[in-house]
């Protein structure tokens, strides 16, 4: 549960909401204990999208670590998250 | 052989003018400016590229006796007296600190720019600026 997925999202990004309802239906599938989750709106945080690399939106970090510069596979998410898991 | 320019020459290709190059000479940031048997100036390459040193430094607002001290610095560095190593040291911070600004204020800009691009109602850049603007 201590794992922590941010998404990335900027106002008028169509992909980004499709990113959050991946992120969305992950937690469905993995069970809300398996990760927590939030949506970052880069304008609202610009300092700290910068800080951790963001460039584009969508984008996700995992445990304050930027993992993908745009929307991943549903697949390649699972694995980056249950691999965050095992450490 | 090095290359050999007028005054007209090195000022068209650097955008100085004569007078300043004149001053260079004489407050002894430019030296060995060589004159011809009609004592016209004549300047080498090595004046180019001392030159195209003093016009970066002085974008980073470093002071002609700054510049003059660096430019001994880089013309010996071995031999070049503590203060000047000491100078030239408290530059390469001021530099490196200012490279960072840079770097950030870049990322943002990038991140902006992409934001705009790829937004389908309206550009975040200018809500961004406005919500800075709010809160200022």
């Amino acid at each position: 549960m201590n794992i922590k997925v941010e998404v990335f999202s900027s106002p008028g990004c169509s992909k980004c909401g499709r990113c959050v309802a991946l992120v969305e239906s992950l937690q469905a599938e993995l069970g809300h204990d398996a990760f927590r989750w939030r949506r970052v709106d880069v304008v609202a945080e610009l300092d700290y999208a910068v800080e951790l690399g963001v460039r584009a939106t969508p984008a996700i970090a995992i445990d304050g670590r930027l993992v993908f510069t745009a929307q991943p596979s549903r697949q390649k998410l699972r694995a980056a998250i249950l691999g965050t898991n095992e450490k | 052989m090095s290359e050999q320019y007028l005054i007209g020459e090195i000022g068209s290709l650097l955008g100085l003018s004569a007078d300043t190059l004149r001053y260079y000479e004489k407050i002894g940031l430019l030296s060995d400016v060589q004159r011809s048997p009609a004592n016209i100036r004549l300047y080498s390459d090595r004046h180019v590229s001392q030159l195209r040193f003093i016009q970066r430094a002085q974008k980073m607002n470093f002071s002609l006796a700054e510049i003059k001290d660096l430019l001994s610095m880089r013309e010996d560095p071995q031999h070049s007296r503590r203060e000047v190593r000491e100078l030239t040291h408290r530059k390469l911070q001021e530099i490196e600190s200012h490279l960072k600004d840079l770097t950030t204020l870049r990322n943002e800009l990038t991140l902006l720019v992409n934001l705009c691009a790829g937004s389908e109602d309206g550009c975040p850049i200018i809500e961004g600026i406005e919500q800075e603007d709010q809160s200022s």
